[in-house]
């Protein structure tokens, strides 16, 4: 929080980065506008560590540890961009691409707040798109009719960030990670839809879906309309 | 047989509760149901979803399809060797297993609580393993000191042995000297990750907070690995004392053992083994420790990666089973976030040898400076497969050759696996090493939990290659992504290996892939399969040049 005091500093890329007590290295970096590409990262939410597209440099530590999970300490100093790193970031981006192919890498960003985040990081790092093309891992459930929010997991990349907020924001514990390696996905319990689950269709795991993979059919369907909020004075004074 | 609530009820009056009630109900209805789901999340609290979530990681609980009860079929690297696969296809309600730790004496069946093996049209009961026999050289043990006394698995003849005098002796002296005897001694976590245990166990002791945990790992999962099984089946005391010893150098008030699933009859003859520990006044309330130290265990439900430690923490609390980010380590925030010791079943079973005959005795068991011993899983193509102790520093050809008896008649060694799988596969030209870190690590390679499954030369090792990523890709947990993602695209990279793809393309991918998996994988599955790929592109060109040649 920028209200707490400096816990120290460190060096990030050659500067010096103020850091609070107990925060990571992405969150420090992060306020104070130095960007670290990651995709199952959401300030809101306990660090995952699961993308690995934050890993960074540290000097003096073996390998390449993720920064949102990496606690800021005096003195450490830290590399975001080498050469190395970079070509480990976009060969990495290249795999995360091919889980879904690349045709629908670009989404209505009606679908939710985050839901650029993919698209954004691949016109930051340029992957190879088409390189790691194989079997793809998600499957939509349109069989899932609720009115509110669409579950499009054939983008689902499984960063968990919907199934996090879920349980740490908003205390429903609706969905899950089920299933394993290649196979997980998200599901409510036995598979089912969100409606027979303890969903409140807060809307949440919409907003920090990285992908448009869970997508808010509200604001896609008002978009549709012409003029949504026009009222009906309005419309009588039209005519 | 027990009703919902009754099984409920018995949960809540002890610790990880989550594996212990599905083990029940999973046995209770010969599968775990929805009703059986609804009635754990609701009698442990716990959100429905997550119940059903982390119950379909798991590989072994019927869920929709099949029985509890139906055979599984180990179709791991050496029972695949025997034609395992074949077997599986023939047969109609049959599921296959990874890799079930018993390749000294393939194949396994699992059927229910009990193991069967398969040779040719027969199926045999197998409880127990074969004893390890001793090496030709007469060389000293530590942890195959006693184990081939007749008795020594029963509690009365492991004490007449000098079994828990370490722990009278600890009891006079205190914990400080324990620790630092296991300091000398250099004994190190042999589970494969190699941490100093005295460190580890002072870490613990001095770290804030309780109760403390000792847990024995006992998910042996690692392919070509059987050791654990071996010490479990004949010297279960010997890991007690172990695991009693951590208890009072740490303090700790709870314990367990995590045992894999497919080990079904150990977990009947360590009960035993614990109920005579009580009697003796070792473990459970008031006992002898000065604590109610007890100890309790928890079956796995087949999962590979819950033998990292901190996705076994993670499923012994009832959690999906994800590694943990570390730091902060088990030492102090392990179960329940609260200090634990995590150790493997060969580390804790040396304890109680060590102390008795001293750390300079356990040093000196070593090559060099290397000190100590380790025991190794041999199998495959081998004339005498089994379990050996050998020191630090051993040449891997005098093990294969001499203790192991060389290649099958007519055939000659082609390469052997390390570390199970995880070290990939060494070249013939290779096994002039020896065994330890250093000396793997320059080829490439590791030691680790030490399986080492062996190839004659009419092996095929690019299929062998195709086998091990089928399992890391099916094991990947699904938590990192250059896991989950690399192992499927190495599979699939080894599924097309042929004259119709492109051969430096196919090199140029599985040498990417493999690099992020080992940079960035969230821990050592995703390293272990980039160590597999990488052994095949660099020990074995020709046979995988071979493959790229169009057939004439």
């Amino acid at each position: 929080m920028t209200s707490s005091p400096a816990a120290g500093t460190f060096i990030l890329d050659g500067r010096q980065v103020e850091f609070h007590e107990g925060e990571s290295v992405l969150a420090a970096a992060r306020r104070q506008a130095i960007d670290i590409p990651s995709l199952c990262y959401d300030d809101r939410l306990e660090a995952f560590g699961g993308c690995r597209l934050c890993a960074v440099s540290v000097k003096g530590v073996n390998g390449f540890p993720a920064s949102c999970t990496t606690q800021a300490q005096p003195d450490m100093e830290i590399e975001t961009r080498t050469p190395e790193l970079d070509d480990l970031r976009r060969t990495l981006l290249a795999m995360v691409v091919s889980e879904n192919g690349s045709e629908r890498l670009a989404v209505d960003p009606l679908r939710g707040l985050a839901s650029q985040e993919l698209q954004e990081a691949v016109v930051e790092l340029k992957p190879d798109l088409d390189r790691f093309k194989g079997a793809t891992s998600g499957s939509s459930r349109s069989d899932d009719a609720n009115p509110f929010i669409l579950r499009d997991y054939d983008l689902c990349i499984s960063c968990y960030r919907c199934v996090r907020v879920c349980a740490e924001q908003e205390g429903d514990y609706a969905i899950t990670v089920a299933g394993r390696g290649f196979g997980t996905h998200i599901s409510v319990e036995f598979n089912g839809h969100l409606r027979d689950s303890s969903c409140t269709f807060c809307g949440q795991c919409v907003q920090t879906c990285p992908t448009g993979a869970l997508a808010d059919r509200k604001a896609m369907r008002f978009a549709q309309i012409e003029d949504p909020v026009e009222s009906p004075s309005k419309k009588r004074k039209r005519s | 047989m027990y009703s919902d609530s009754q099984l409920i009820e018995l949960a809540a009056q002890q610790p990880a509760p989550f594996l212990w009630l599905l083990d029940q109900f999973h046995r209770r209805d010969d599968r775990l149901t929805p009703d059986a789901m609804r009635a754990i999340a609701s009698g442990l609290r716990m959100p429905l979803a997550d119940v059903y979530g982390t119950a379909t990681f798991y590989h072994h609980l019927a869920l929709g399809n099949g029985n509890r009860s139906e055979p599984r079929v180990c179709t791991g690297p050496v029972c695949r060797l025997q034609g395992s696969e074949q077997w599986l296809a023939d047969c109609t309600d049959a599921h296959s297993m990874a890799c079930a730790g018993r390749c000294d004496i393939p194949v396994p069946v699992l059927q229910g609580d009990s193991t069967h093996r398969l040779t040719g049209n027969s199926l045999e009961p197998t409880a127990k393993g074969p004893m390890p026999v001793p090496n030709p050289d007469g060389l000293p043990e530590c942890i195959f000191e006693h184990i081939r006394q007749p008795d020594q698995a029963t509690y009365d003849g492991y004490a007449a042995r000098d079994g828990f005098q370490a722990l009278e002796e600890a009891f006079d002296t205190g914990p400080d000297r324990l620790l630092q005897t296991l300091d000398d001694s250099g004994l190190a976590g042999r589970g494969g990750a190699g941490f100093p245990t005295g460190r580890k166990w002072r870490s613990v002791r001095e770290a804030p907070g309780s109760p403390k945990t000792i847990v024995c790992n006992a998910d042996e999962g690692e392919p070509g690995c059987f050791k654990d099984r071996a010490i479990l089946e004949y010297d279960p005391y010997a890991v007690l004392e172990g695991m009693i010893l951590a208890a009072f150098a740490t303090e700790a008030e709870l314990g367990f053992i995590y045992l894999r699933y497919e080990y079904p009859e150990l977990q009947i003859q360590l009960e035993e083994a614990l109920t005579a520990c009580r009697k003796a006044n070792l473990l459970g309330p008031s006992n002898r420790l000065g604590s109610d130290f007890d100890i309790h265990i928890r079956r796995g439900a087949g999962a590979y990666v819950c033998g990292e430690e901190g996705s076994l923490l993670n499923s012994l609390e009832g959690k999906h089973p994800f590694p943990r980010n570390r730091p902060p380590f088990p030492v102090t925030h392990g179960y329940l976030q609260k200090p634990t010791v995590v150790n493997n079943v060969e580390t804790l079973a040396a304890v109680p040898h060590i102390l008795r005959h001293g750390a300079g005795w356990y040093r000196n068991l070593g090559r060099g400076e290397l000190a100590g011993t380790k025991v190794i899983s041999v199998s495959g193509d081998v004339q005498r497969p089994g379990n050996y102790e050998v020191p630090f520093g051993f040449p891997l050809s005098e093990l294969l050759y001499e203790w192991a008896g060389g290649p099958p008649s007519g055939s000659n060694f082609q390469a052997a696996s390390m570390a199970g799988l995880s070290g990939g596969f060494l070249s013939a030209n290779d096994f002039d090493v020896t065994l330890d870190e250093p000396s793997l690590r320059s080829r490439n390679s590791m030691l680790g939990a030490a399986g080492i499954i062996v190839y004659d030369d009419t092996r095929d090792m690019v299929d062998e290659t195709r086998v091990a990523i089928e399992f890391f890709a099916e094991e990947s947990c699904g938590k990192c992504f250059p896991c989950r993602i690399g192992s499927r695209r190495l599979r699939e990279r080894l599924d097309a290996v042929g004259p119709d793809t492109d051969r430096d393309e196919w090199l140029d991918d599985v040498n990417d892939l493999g690099r992020v998996m080992r940079n960035l994988s969230a821990c050592g599955l995703g390293v272990a399969a980039s160590f597999v790929s990488d052994s095949l592109v660099r020990n074995f060109p020709d046979q995988l040049e071979q493959r790229f040649e169009a057939p004439e």
